[in-house]
């Protein structure tokens, strides 16, 4: 039992038992003799059902720090655990689930085979995962496309089949990054608030990566902004918001306040 | 907690331009078809009409070039005999083809997981893609007679390799987002051949079953010159040997349109292998 807990430097009896937690997570590139220096001195805490985003310069890193939480890669320094376990642990264990900026679908699977990719995978049987898929694929919102192949859909709707692929496995974790960036603002606007009907009613943890601060702002309790190369985490912004947003969200004073002190800070 | 009113959950407008697409996808006359068939129709008749003139004619001897009407005649008089013999090289040409798009693929499949054996096999592999087949020819009939077996054998030799190529490339095919979406999935091996590997290499397989689809044809009938009691090969060096050109063209007639129908069936298999591409 000891073995599958993190150790206890600093951490919280909270935050060990739930949540993302990265500690002083370093990451360095090697090529040749050129070394770049990715991450330094990464700490974030997630707490377990809560939301934080991820906002920095492009190539700050911010992706880098995600993609090590999803096990893609692996960081030179530091730790970071997804519930207390490693995430090569968490992945074997599908505790996460990842949405990247393309929706990368199979093109020649249909929309609710490639919503039941996930299930399939984790040989879950035919009729279960067809019962599973098709629930998903109506919290997004795709009903009636089930049949289509992802060519004949456009961007906005690959994303929510994107999404519904990974709600599949009930997982707690939520990794998005950019999920929305290939989107027109009006479909990524309304995506944002479908996104956060989902987080209500799943219960996931999400931590996302972005670019545009009231997306951050919109989907977060707490944002955290990151510096240019060697990418660190320079603020932590609590939004406090609470619960039940929804679009009258924008209109709220603090929400121009969040911004301007979220823009300062990326800005220096 | 409840649902914010504004957000529907179906029916999303960004749905709506695939709907109205489909909507407009009446069927227009097809002009475009129409043309597409009969003006390669025109110029054979034209280029059919030509060569029964010059033959006709007499300006060149019937043995050196049969007109197009002995031919048709040739076909009423040894059509059995030509059928006949054509299903025996069809039968050979499609047992090497299947014998050697099937090793091709499964070379291609070890390949993709071992890298160690591709990087020992593949150079010798393309290496003795370069070995003249028709050259050993004569070993292969010492050691195997002058019955399919050779024919055969060469067949699958040559298909194998064009379908070797296209289907390691094919099997790599799959985009780095793909593999990603597999690794944090925890797909193994071999649900990542079944699920995105394979069905990723279905275009590529097809560009190799269709550059193959007319030279099993080819090599079965240049196999069967050689050495062979049987088959078109053998037919046209029997009908040569005897002076019968127009029977010899009606052979090779013969050997074009079992090429085109192996081709045409590949092309078919293609459309319905792959109903996200043609839809």
């Amino acid at each position: 039992m000891d073995g599958s807990l993190p150790d206890p430097d600093g951490m919280t009896a909270e935050t060990a038992a739930g949540g993302l937690v990265a500690r002083d997570v370093g990451m360095v590139y090697r090529r040749g003799r050129e070394v770049t220096e990715a991450l330094t001195g990464c700490s974030l805490e997630v707490p377990r059902g809560s939301w934080a985003s991820l906002i920095g310069p492009s190539g700050c890193g911010k992706s880098t720090l995600l993609r090590i939480f999803a096990d893609l890669v692996h960081p030179t320094s530091g730790r970071a655990t997804l519930h207390g376990t490693t995430p090569a642990d968490a992945r074997a264990n599908r505790v996460f689930a990842l949405v990247s900026q393309q929706s990368t679908m199979l093109p020649w699977r249909r929309i609710l085979e490639n919503v039941e990719l996930g299930l399939q995978v984790a040989r879950v049987s035919p009729r279960e995962r067809r019962r599973t898929a098709e629930e998903m694929i109506e919290l997004v919102g795709l009903k009636g496309f089930e049949r289509a192949y992802p060519a004949e859909l456009s961007g906005g709707m690959r994303q929510r089949a994107a999404i519904a692929r990974a709600l599949t496995l009930r997982p707690r974790f939520l990794l998005m990054d950019e999920p929305f960036g290939a989107l027109d603002e009006i479909t990524r606007e309304k995506l944002n608030f479908e996104l956060l009907r989902i987080l209500q009613e799943t219960g996931a943890t999400l931590l996302l990566v972005t670019h545009s601060i009231s997306e951050a702002i919109i989907l977060s309790d707490e944002v955290a902004v990151m510096s240019a190369r060697p990418g660190r985490i320079t603020k932590r912004v609590p939004i406090g918001f609470g619960r039940d947003r929804d679009r009258s969200l924008r209109d709220d004073p603090r929400f121009a306040a969040y911004e301007a002190e979220l823009r300062h800070a990326l800005h220096g | 907690m409840t649902l914010p009113e504004d957000v529907p959950l179906t029916a999303q407008p960004d749905i709506l331009p695939a709907m109205a697409r489909d909507a407009a996808a009446l069927p227009p006359i097809p002009w475009h078809r129409l043309r597409r068939i009969a003006l390669p129709l025109a110029v054979l008749f034209v280029a059919l009409g030509l060569w029964q003139w010059i033959t006709a004619s007499g300006r060149v001897s019937p043995l050196i070039l049969a007109s197009p009407l002995a031919i048709a005649e040739a076909f009423g008089r040894s059509g059995a005999e030509i059928l006949a013999h054509m299903g025996v090289t069809l039968g050979q040409a499609m047992a090497g083809f299947a014998i050697g798009n099937a090793l091709g693929l499964l070379v291609a499949i070890i390949f993709v997981h071992s890298a160690p054996i591709r990087r020992a096999v593949y150079p010798v592999a393309i290496g003795a893609e370069a070995v003249p087949v028709v050259a050993v020819l004569p070993v292969l009939i010492l050691w195997l007679g002058n019955g399919m077996a050779p024919k055969i054998v060469i067949t699958a030799f040559l298909t194998f390799f064009p379908m070797l190529v296209n289907a390691l490339r094919g099997l790599r095919s799959a985009d780095a987002e793909v593999k990603e979406l597999m690794h944090t999935l925890s797909a193994d091996a071999r649900q990542t051949l079944w699920l995105v590997r394979l069905p990723a290499s279905v275009p590529f397989l097809f560009n190799a079953l269709k550059l193959s689809a007319c030279a099993c044809i080819v090599s079965s009938i240049v196999a069967e010159w050689l050495a062979a009691e049987r088959g078109l090969g053998h037919l046209i060096v029997v009908y040569g040997a005897r002076y019968q050109t127009a029977e010899v063209w009606a052979t090779a007639l013969a050997a074009t349109a079992a090429s085109l129908a192996v081709y045409g069936l590949v092309t078919l298999a293609e459309r319905l292998a792959m109903p996200w591409k043609t839809r």
